[in-house]
Order: C-alpha cells, then sequence, then structure tokens
C-alpha cells in the first residue's frame, strides 16, 4: 500500500500553501479518483491535501445563474432543487455518475479536474457555456470550460491550483437541455454520452450545443455540428446532417469498454435524438 | 505518520491511532474489529464495503480514515436490536431470502438503509438507484428488492 | 405420500441472520494467532524461460520471514494430468504463473518485498488462439509430458467422442440441414468474495487448512499427496471450510496459491494467510473455459430430427485443471437433448499460453446449448417450421433412454415448453414486428448426481444429544446456493423434529464423512437422500427403546401429575400394549402412539426419551452414519457412454425481447424460466438459486468477456469487466417449477443448482433473430455486434 501523509488544511490559502510547500503532494476532495489511483500506483503522492472541508469551497447559490463550489458533492448537486429547476440537463448527468456511493462524496471540482474525456458533470457543463473559478497563490483566474480540458486526465490547472467554482450564466428560459449516456451496465464509465442544449423559435433552431463524451481526447463541444444546425428549420434533412456531421467530428477510440465505430454511430443517433426532443418534432 | 482518530461508530465514541494513509475500511476491520464490512475490490465498484457516514451511504474503501474525525458512521454491525433481535431491514433480507453467500449482505443492507432513512416510501426505481452500486453474484437481486419494499413497509408501520 | 411438513414451504435460511447481522466469518476475516501474509509473484511474461532469481534483497526486508521460489523448496507437482507446478520452475508459460512467494508479518511488507525480487526472463514466442497452437511448428506449450516424454503437438491427450446411429443415414434422410459456427468467451466467476485460505502445520506435521473450496476431501487427498512429496509423508490433512463468498465452480480444484500457502507454512512454522485481491481474482485465479463449437443438424419433412453432428475446440490455457472436463458435460445435451438418433460428438482441447480454466457452473452445457438451441431455429427457418413446434415434434419423454445411454426417468420438458409459450404469448408476439420477437430455448441435465469420479458418494453423519438436539456433520459446501437449508429441512422431514432443532456443523474433513464435492447441482440431491435415510435409521433406533422406555416415562409423567393434582383425569388407554415400534410416529419432536389420542401426558419430547436411553446402566448415546452412493455409473468418455446421473433435469426458457436498431440495444420485455425441479424443497432458496443463475446466465449474454491480448488480459476489475448490477434484472421474470415427482430423487426434486443459466444465450438470441433477423452466433451479444449485423444485412439487401 502506498504510503502517504494526509493533511486537512482550514482554508483556502492553507491549502495553497501546503501544496506548494510539499513536494510531491496531490489535491484530493472526494477521492473517488484519487483513491483509485493510489491503488492501482498511478499515482504515489507522498502527501494528500484534502480539500473536502475547504468552507470557500463549499456552497451552491442560484439567483438566475449558478455558481457552484468546488467541493460540491454530487449529491448535493443532484438535490439542490433550484438547480433542478434552472439547470435539469446537470442534474440529469449528475444522477448517472457512478452510484450513490460515490456521487455522496464525489465532487463536481474534482470530476472536471480529473478531466476523464466522460466526465459526466462536463458535458452538461459545457452546453451551458459554464467557466470555472481557478485560484492559486499568485491569484483567481476564470476560464471558460470550454478551454479547460486540454487532453486526457489533462486541464489547463496548474500544479499549485484549486477550482475554487464552478459558473453557470443563466439560460435562455426557453432553452431546453437533455442528457443521454450509454454504458455497458447501467453503473458504467459511458460508452459514449451526449448532452445537448436547444434553443428553439417556433421551428427554427436559435441556437444548439452540443457536448460529446468518450469519443475524443477531451470532452468535446461539436462546434461543426452547432454551426450547422443554427439558424435553421428543424427537419428530417437537417437531423440526418447533423448527425453525420456529428460522426465525423468525433474522434473515438477501441478500448476494453468498445469499438470507435460503435461509439461513432452512437453519437450520431444521440446527436438525432436530442434534436428530436430538444426541437418538439418527436416525443421522447 | 500515525494519528489519533477520533468518530462514532454505532452511536458510540471510538479512539483509535491510525496511519496518515489508512482507509476507513481498514480501521473498521482491523484495529475496531468489525468485520462485517467486506472488502469486495477495493476500488467503489462493487460496494461491499458501503457503510453510512453522516446519513450517507459511502465506499468505505475509497474514504480516508482521516475524513471520519468527528463523524458518525453506521456499520452492519449497529443494525441488530439485540442479541437475540435483528434490526427491521436485517429481518427482511432474512424472511424474503436476499441473502445466499451473504458476502454482499452488509452493504447492500447499509445501502437500502441509507435510502429508507431518507425516502420511507421509494419507488422499485428508486430502490434500484440506491442499489445500483452493490454488485451481487448470487442472488439475481429480485429478493433483495422483495427485501427492501417489506421493510421499508415493516418501517411506515411504526408510529 | 403423506403431508410434508416442512418440505415445500418457504423457510428463510438457518444462516441467514448471522449473515444479516455480518456475524459469518469469511476466509478474509479469519485469523490465527501468530499469523504471516502470504503474497505471490506472478510472471512477468506469457512464455518465457526463467534464467534468474534474486530473493536476496526481499529477504532481508524487515518484517519478511520468507521468500520461496522452486529452486528453494521441494517440487510440487499438481493439477489432475500433473502437468502444472505449484511455483514455476525453468519456464512460465502464462501471465499468472506463480514464480515467487513471500510470508511476512502484514500484508503491506509481503507486498514490498515482492517488489525486491528480481526474476529474468528469456522470453519466447508464445501461442494464444487454439487454431495458432495447432499449427505445424508452432510453439510448444509443454515441450515434455509430465513423464518426460518429448511431446509433439498442442494438443491435450484426452479424448472425447461420441458416435451413435449411422450419421451419414442420418445426413441422408434430412430434408432440410442447418449448419454453424458458435463461440463462447472467457468469463470469470466473480464470486463477491475472492479466494484465499489459512495453512498451518501442527508439530506432528499434520496440516490445518482453512480453504474457500468446494472439495474439502479431494483438496485433502491432494493435500496429504504434497506433504508425502515434501517429506511429511503418512501425515493428515484437515481442510476446513469457512463462509464461502461464493462458489460457481471455482472451488471445485486446488489451487497453486494453497500448495503455497503450505509452503510457506511449512518453511516459517507459522500459520501463513492469502487472499486474493480483486486484481489478482480476475488475472490469476482461473475462469471459465472458452468454446468453439461447429453444428450440423438436419431433420425429415414433418421436423424429425435425424442427426447432429458437434465438434468442439477448446483452449485449455498452459495447465490442466477441470475446464478441461467440459466435454464430460458437453456430451449430454449434445446426444440427449432432443430426441436425435444419429449423433457424433468430439471435442479437442489445446495447450495454449492464455490462462488456465476451471470450473463455473453449467460446466460446458451452456457452451454447447447455445449452439443446439440457436441452431435448431436456424433447421426450423429452413423447414418453414414454428420453433415452437419443432421443439414439441422432438421432444424427449419419460423413460427414454438416449443415444448416449442416459436413462431418463421423470421428464417434464413438453410441460416446460407449453408453460414458456404460453406465458410469453407465443404465437401473437412471434409476428408482432416493431423490431420485437420472441425466442426459447430448452436444456438437459443431471439432476440426481453426476459420477465423473469413481466415486459420486456422499456422507452424512447425525448425532443427536441429549436434549433433542441433532448436529449434522456434512461433507458437502454450502457456498451461498441453500444447502445447510434444505439438508435441514430434510433431517427435520426425516427424523421428525423442528428445523431449529437441527444444527449443521462447520464442514470439516476431520468430522464429516467424505462427499466428492459440491458440483454437478448435486448438493440438495445428495444430502437430502443422505438425510432421509438417516432419519429413518434413528427413528428406527428410538422407537425400538421406546417400546420399553415409552410407558416407563408415560407412568411416571402420570403419577407426576396426579400428584400435582389430585383429580388428574387419568387416559384410558392401554399405552403399554400400544407400545409397539411399529406404533410410534414423532412429530415436532414429540413421541406417541400413532391411534392415540392427543393426550398430553401420552406424548413424550424426544430429550426426555433420549435421556431415558442414555441414563441408566448399559445406556445408549443415539448417531448414525449413512453413506449414500447413487446408482449411476461413470461413463466411458472416449465413447460417450454410460448413465451419468441417476435423473436429469429439464428446463425451457423464453424471451421478449425489443431491439432499438439505431444502437444495437437489447431490451427484455419478459422473460420465463420454466424448469422440471422433481419437487420444490424450500421455495425461497430454489427461486434465489434460479434467479441468481439467471442473472449469470444475461451476463455471459450481454456483457461479460475476459479480453485477452497475447496471453495478458485487458479487463481485470470491476470497472472494465461488467457484470449485471440490480438494474439489468429490472424486467418482469417469471419463473414456474415444474414438480415432477422424480422416484429416486429426495422428496421426488432433483438437482437444480446450475440449469438456470444453460439455455438463456439461445433464448434471447432466438428471440432477438425473431425482431430483426440477425442472429449472433459469438458471445457476449454486444450492441456492437447486433449494429454490425444490422448494417451488414442491411447492405446485403
Amino acid at each position: 500500500m502506498t504510503r502517504f501523509d494526509y493533511h486537512k488544511p482550514k482554508t483556502l490559502h492553507e491549502a495553497l500553501r501546503l501544496k506548494k510547500e510539499i513536494p510531491g503532494s496531490a489535491f484530493v476532495a472526494g477521492g473517488t479518483d484519487a483513491m483509485v489511483k493510489i491503488k492501482n500506483k498511478a499515482m504515489r503522492p507522498s502527501a494528500l491535501i484534502s480539500l473536502r472541508a475547504v468552507p470557500e469551497l463549499q456552497g451552491i447559490s442560484v439567483n438566475g445563474s449558478a455558481s457552484i463550489g468546488g467541493a460540491t458533492t454530487i449529491t448535493d448537486i443532484v438535490k439542490h432543487p433550484d438547480l433542478g429547476k434552472l439547470f435539469p440537463v446537470l442534474v440529469a448527468a449528475a444522477e448517472r455518475l457512478g452510484s450513490a456511493q460515490i456521487r455522496n462524496v464525489a465532487t463536481i471540482g474534482g470530476n472536471l479536474c480529473n478531466a476523464s474525456p466522460c466526465a459526466d458533470t462536463s458535458l452538461p457543463l459545457l452546453v451551458l457555456d459554464a467557466s470555472v473559478e481557478i485560484q492559486g497563490l499568485s491569484g483567481t483566474r476564470e476560464v471558460a470550460l470550454k478551454d479547460f480540458f486540454k487532453g486526457p486526465s489533462l486541464s489547463c490547472l496548474a500544479p499549485d491550483e484549486v477550482l475554487t467554482a464552478v459558473r453557470i450564466p443563466k439560460p435562455h428560459p426557453a432553452a431546453k437541455g437533455v442528457f443521454f449516456k450509454k454504458g455497458r451496465v447501467r453503473m458504467d464509465l459511458a460508452v459514449a454520452s451526449l448532452a445537448a442544449f436547444v434553443q428553439m423559435d417556433g421551428n427554427t433552431i436559435t441556437s444548439a450545443r452540443f457536448a460529446a463524451g468518450s469519443v475524443a481526447p477531451t470532452p468535446l463541444r461539436l462546434f461543426k455540428v452547432e454551426n450547422l444546425v443554427k439558424g435553421k428549420p428543424v427537419s428530417e434533412q437537417i437531423l440526418v446532417e447533423a448527425a453525420t456531421l456529428g460522426e465525423q467530428e468525433v474522434c473515438p477510440i477501441c478500448d476494453v469498454r468498445s469499438t470507435d465505430e460503435y461509439r461513432r454511430s452512437l453519437i450520431g443517433v444521440f446527436v438525432r435524438r436530442a434534436m428530436e426532443q430538444l426541437s418538439g418534432i418527436k416525443q421522447p | 505518520m500515525k494519528t489519533e482518530l477520533r468518530f462514532y461508530v454505532n452511536d458510540h465514541e471510538v479512539m483509535v491511532s491510525v496511519e496518515s494513509h489508512a482507509r476507513l475500511l481498514d480501521v473498521l476491520r482491523g484495529p475496531l474489529g468489525l468485520t462485517g464490512t467486506k472488502e469486495g475490490c477495493g476500488e467503489g465498484e462493487c460496494g461491499a464495503c458501503t457503510v453510512i457516514v453522516d446519513g450517507r451511504a459511502v465506499n468505505a474503501c475509497l474514504f480516508p480514515a482521516l475524513e471520519a474525525e468527528g463523524r458518525k458512521v453506521v456499520t452492519i454491525e449497529g443494525l441488530q436490536k439485540s442479541a437475540t433481535e435483528l434490526g427491521i431491514l436485517q429481518q427482511a433480507f432474512v424472511d424474503a431470502g436476499a441473502i445466499q453467500c451473504g458476502f454482499c449482505t452488509p452493504g447492500m443492507i447499509l445501502s437500502s438503509k441509507a435510502l429508507l432513512d431518507a425516502s420511507p416510501d421509494p419507488t422499485d426505481v428508486e430502490i434500484r438507484e440506491a442499489l445500483l452500486g452493490n454488485l451481487c453474484r448470487c442472488t439475481g437481486y429480485v429478493q433483495i428488492l422483495d427485501a427492501v419494499r417489506r421493510a421499508a413497509e415493516s418501517l411506515r408501520k411504526i408510529p | 405420500m403423506s403431508e410434508l411438513r416442512y418440505i415445500g414451504k418457504e423457510t428463510p435460511r438457518p444462516e441467514g441472520p448471522d449473515k444479516a447481522a455480518g456475524k459469518a466469518l469469511y476466509i478474509h476475516d479469519l485469523v490465527v494467532p501468530g499469523m504471516l501474509y502470504g503474497k505471490i509473484k506472478f510472471s512477468a511474461h506469457a512464455h518465457a524461460r526463467i534464467t534468474h532469481i534474486d530473493i536476496s534483497k526481499a529477504e532481508k526486508l524487515p518484517g519478511v520471514r520468507a521468500v520461496i521460489t522452486a529452486y528453494n523448496t521441494p517440487e510440487v507437482r499438481i493439477g489432475f494430468l500433473r502437468d502444472n507446478l505449484a511455483l514455476k520452475k525453468g519456464m512460465v508459460r502464462q501471465f499468472r504463473d506463480e514464480v515467487a512467494a513471500v510470508a511476512a508479518i502484514d500484508p503491506d511488507i509481503a507486498a514490498e518485498a515482492l517488489d525486491l525480487i528480481r526474476v529474468e526472463y528469456e522470453p519466447l514466442p508464445g501461442v494464444f488462439t487454439p487454431e495458432e497452437a495447432l499449427k505445424p511448428g508452432a510453439p510448444l506449450v509443454h515441450e515434455t509430458d509430465p513423464s518426460g516424454k518429448p511431446r509433439k503437438d498442442n494438443l491435450l491427450p484426452l479424448t472425447y467422442h461420441h458416435e451413435s446411429g449411422d450419421l451419414q443415414a442420418g445426413m441422408k434422410a434430412a430434408a432440410f440441414t442447418a449448419e454453424g459456427e458458435f463461440s463462447t468467451p472467457t468469463v470469470q466467476q466473480c464470486c463477491m468474495g475472492t479466494a484465499g485460505c489459512i495453512a498451518e502445520l501442527d508439530l506432528h506435521g499434520n496440516l490445518t487448512i482453512w480453504a474457500k473450496t468446494q472439495i474439502p476431501f479431494l483438496a485433502q487427498r491432494d493435500f496429504i499427496q504434497m506433504l508425502a512429496e515434501i517429506g511429511l509423508k503418512g501425515r493428515n490433512a484437515r481442510v476446513v471450510v469457512p463462509t464461502l463468498g461464493g462458489g460457481f465452480g471455482s472451488g471445485l480444484d486446488t489451487h497453486a496459491y494453497e500448495y503455497i500457502a503450505i509452503l510457506l507454512a511449512w518453511r516459517t512454522g507459522r500459520p501463513v494467510k492469502i487472499v486474493y485481491t480483486r486484481d489478482e481474482e480476475f488475472e490469476c485465479l482461473s475462469p471459465r473455459q472458452s468454446a468453439s463449437t461447429r453444428i450440423m443438424q438436419g431433420c425429415d419433412r414433418n421436423g424429425r430430427l435425424t442427426f447432429r453432428k458437434i465438434d468442439v475446440l477448446q483452449d485449455n490455457g498452459a495447465y490442466t485443471s477441470w475446464g478441461a472436463t467440459f466435454p464430460t458435460v458437453m456430451m449430454l445435451p449434445s446426444t440427449s437433448l432432443y430426441k436425435v438418433p444419429n449423433v457424433y460428438f468430439d471435442a479437442q482441447l489445446v495447450y495454449t499460453n492464455n490462462t488456465y480454466c476451471q470450473a463455473m457452473r453449467g460446466y460446458g452445457n451452456p457452451e454447447v446449448n447455445l449452439a443446439i438451441e440457436s441452431n435448431l431455429d436456424e433447421l426450423a427457418d429452413k423447414a418453414g417450421i414454428d420453433p415452437l413446434d419443432i421443439r414439441r415434434i422432438n421432444c424427449n419423454e419419460p423413460g427414454e433412454t438416449t443415444p448416449m445411454g442416459l436413462k431418463v426417468t421423470t421428464c417434464g420438458l413438453r410441460e416446460c415448453i407449453e408453460t414458456v409459450a404460453q406465458k410469453l404469448d407465443w404465437a401473437a408476439k412471434r409476428k408482432q414486428g416493431k423490431r420485437r420477437g420472441v425466442g426459447m430455448a430448452s436444456l438437459f441435465h443431471v439432476g440426481g448426481g453426476g459420477r465423473i469420479y469413481r466415486s459420486d458418494a456422499t456422507g452424512l453423519i447425525l448425532k443427536l444429544d441429549d436434549y433433542g438436539n441433532v448436529n449434522a456433520c456434512y461433507g458437502g459446501v454450502e457456498m451461498g446456493q441453500g444447502m445447510h437449508s434444505v439438508l435441514s429441512l430434510a433431517v427435520a422431514e426425516a427424523l421428525g423434529v423442528k428445523p431449529g432443532k437441527v444444527f449443521v456443523n462447520p464442514t470439516d474433513t476431520s468430522t464429516c464423512p467424505w462427499d466428492v464435492g459440491t458440483h454437478a447441482s448435486r448438493g440438495a440431491f445428495m444430502a437430502c437422500n443422505a438425510a432421509i435415510r438417516a432419519g429413518k435409521k434413528l427413528r428406527d433406533r428410538i422407537f425400538e427403546h421406546a417400546e420399553v422406555l415409552y410407558p416407563e416415562i408415560v407412568s411416571k409423567n402420570i403419577k407426576a401429575a396426579t400428584k400435582k393434582d389430585p383429580g388428574f383425569k387419568v387416559p384410558d388407554i392401554d399405552f403399554v400394549k400400544l407400545a409397539k415400534k411399529e406404533n410410534f410416529d414423532l412429530v415436532d419432536g414429540f413421541l406417541f402412539p400413532k391411534n392415540a389420542p392427543l393426550h398430553p401426558v401420552l406424548k413424550v419430547e424426544l430429550g426426555a426419551m433420549l435421556r431415558a436411553i442414555h441414563f441408566r446402566n448399559d445406556g445408549e448415546m443415539l448417531s448414525t452414519e449413512v453413506t449414500y452412493d447413487p446408482p449411476n455409473e461413470l461413463p466411458d468418455f472416449t465413447k460417450g457412454k454410460g448413465n451419468m446421473s441417476t435423473t436429469y433435469a429439464y428446463g425451457t426458457q423464453g424471451a421478449e425481447v425489443e431491439v432499438d436498431t439505431d444502437t444495437g440495444e437489447v431490451r427484455i420485455l419478459k422473460f420465463v424460466a420454466a424448469h422440471d425441479v422433481g419437487k420444490v424443497l424450500n421455495p425461497q432458496t430454489l427461486k434465489g438459486q434460479m434467479y441468481g443463475a439467471l442473472a449469470q446466465g444475461f451476463g455471459y449474454t450481454f456483457t461479460e468477456e475476459v479480453l485477452s491480448k497475447n496471453g495478458k488480459m485487458q479487463n481485470t476489475n470491476f470497472r472494465d469487466y461488467k457484470i449485471p448490477t440490480v438494474h439489468e434484472m429490472s424486467f418482469p421474470i417469471e419463473l414456474e417449477f415444474v414438480e415432477t415427482n422424480d422416484g429416486i430423487g429426495p422428496f421426488g426434486a432433483k438437482g437444480v443448482g446450475e440449469p438456470g443459466l444453460v439455455p438463456t444465450a439461445p433464448a434471447i438470441a432466438n428471440a432477438i433473430y425473431n425482431a430483426v433477423g440477425v442472429r449472433i452466433r459469438h458471445l457476449p451479444i454486444t450492441p456492437e455486434k447486433i449494429l454490425a449485423a444490422l448494417k451488414e444485412k442491411k447492405g446485403r439487401s
């Protein structure tokens, strides 16, 4: 078993200071990713610095827009009535993350910073145009989530920075979202997943955002598909084109869970079904 | 590095010296001698190590022991009513035939308890969601669902 | 038959409360004072020469008490073909080969020590499929056989063959034929409690081993042999079985880790515990053998089968264990499921550098059943006959003798087929379209023991004490299937006591009589048949004593009652005359004459009777032993002939499915399982067995597969290897138990531990074909395969 020290800082500043002072240390929040990596020797920290109870990272405030502390558990997100009312697509994805035991300790900050291409909360946040507040000893910055992910398990977070909050801007009242996730069984990392957020004006797609999971090195906004459908009236033809373009825009791989070909097909199906559902052209 | 850890297990305050890298699972099964909580995979996938911490079900294999400081932990050993009487959930599992090899049973019961404590009248969908992270290889789950329904009904009857 | 008091009634299992309380002790929970922790170093290659092992650094690590390899311990040869060594010498032939082992004062130090052991290898080319291994000039997995004779190829020297009737004539007589190749993958038993043992030698050299095993007595034999080989000839091995966290066939052979634990205990003089982590369980324990089956069947114009030809090729992996005997069971449905006059069966096993395999529930039956039942639907399709009808036409009947010489006694297959057809609303649902369809498949399996060893016997000791408690010593193993439940119910029923007075002792070779092993669905059948015989023997002895003692005790009862209440009315009965052994009954622990009125003073509590028998001059303490060896035959597997069991289990399963043709996902709308169980002993444990087997069947059908690349497993945890969760069992499942009341089965019961997962995959495959016209012949039936098949079908049309 890997040996490491364990620190429970009482403030964000203390956490940031410890990280700087202890070589080989790593931040941990819920631990559902970190503890597995440590067990499998993919991570060998000298010390873990726990963000779980750091006060500056707690809390959800919803007032048209939303601000979610980085150490907010997934369960707290699922249970929050205002988040459920205003951002149901986020709650829909959060509900599909792991299992109840995982959601009870896993955090939104941890899910994003782990930067898996299939991070469940990343997809609705991307289509909601969320941004993240990042703090280090040298100061605070805000990064649009679409610029946050750099590669598999890689984000733009510097080693001594903490994701302190997730900010979701006020959505258009008429916009609606949907989340699809396919696993081999119900509790699974996504074989492929998709979040969509669409605003209609009558029969016309005013705007649409799509984010796909497990089909690229990072969670992926499907900008090409979004540009294709923007401003267009919804029709069978646009559905087919969007689905085809979605299949082409992603670059999935083969792994123990599925094949590249299948994942590609799924994205096409998800894009189509998302548009059918959100445009009102077909009931779910 | 060893630290003194003080927390509550099944309503009893305990104090135990733990290594900084210890998991809650190691502390429960080791120095506290509570072997009812099992290790099935060590990675949070099977749920055999499920315990309740401050009212929420967690995988003890992923829970750093030091995070339990000051918290209330419930394990399977805490559900028995007396030396000769099981708790309602436990009895329901026995009566419904929901137990075969029994290895997943403590975790399964704790996840069920966490659900029923929060939602006394759950739908089948809600029960399945609560038990999604508890794998069983023996029973096929059908009688487990029956046990949770029976327990929910018995618990609702208590004034 | 008189009304049964306990058998057939829904009864919670006796060990349930302990398990619900977290009190049951599994190997993981056991601690023996002074115990060391063992860990094993596994090979870094699929095939390589071991050129050097340096254990010096590991030995010096504080806390380490022993480091062993094949080079500093006596050779321990294992496996029924003796082609394996506990610790590998000279050569590694698979990634999970045990190369070294450490015993230390805690598991962390043991793991650390493993990293300090340096092993040098000279990698060799390997073979990773049977086809590759059979190519001329392929590298040999074993260059010599265990006796040292050079081998010429990778074929296993095991013959599994059957020919009956005239295959050529059968083929000629066929108006329609269907041919196909099917395969099933390697899958893992996935017991929730991993493998492990604690080994301890006493100062005389006798071994005690707490083992996660289903074969305590065959293990005893293996360990005694090992003790002899390490200089402890004539010593005993005692195998104790703790509460098992599952079995499913994984405990049907002894494992290298057990011998290694014994070697470490011997080397250190301390008890040694080895427990597998989940990763080790996936990577280093023997999973279920894969199989490729080529099948051809034909029928006449009326749908009557005229022949069946089956060829099986199996990847044996690097060493031989019970996976290599799967064809002994494959022969049964191959020759005997449905009436088929001309049968050819052959199976070949090939050494490769993949993991070697053990047993798993069904033991070859699900593998060939996939082929037989899928192919039967294909044949029906060609012949223009409804798959339901082709099964009706060829249905087995009671009293048949099959081509293998299996003597069918009771047979509920027809009822099972009709039940499934009716519950699925077959005729209507076949035609419903809308990407929905129905399919069915039947099974045939041993149900009355299974003679695959020179003895299929079981023994039972019942010991009565002075209080009417019955202690049962039984050598079969409770692994969650409910054996202790039905055993205690059968003893209670047969003897005449309440089930709560029956205590089943822990399985321990030093106290329990021999049993060949808990396999072949024989547990309940054997235990309960032994219980019936033992119960009767004890009743006879009690009633004999009661002839003299009953009148004595009743007289005393009357005296005491009269003394207490002078107005006591003495019953007007000549209880001396009634006191004949053929007159007595024992019910719920009370003994009384059958035809006397139920006056309380005339009922003698069993404990009182037993104390009367015991506490006097020349007194007696009552216990009995029964050996039950069912009248079945050890077949000649080179000819495929012999009545392996005393009765056979039948069943049919059916599914209604809906296929999402965009995603290839299959949704089960309804599943029906109708099984001929002979007699339901305990509805609760039987349903549990069925639901559990079905869940494993669904896993086998849809998601489970051990992925291996050049011998290295790719998915060695629950994140990457998916078994069904509670969600995957959320559709309606209807179970129907057909009671054919078998003459040889205890209370009419047949063994049913395995049948539940045998026909599951073909039932679903057949339903998918009805729904969308594609047939997947290679498990698992994944959405990827269905989508690809649909695309290919679209492309062709």
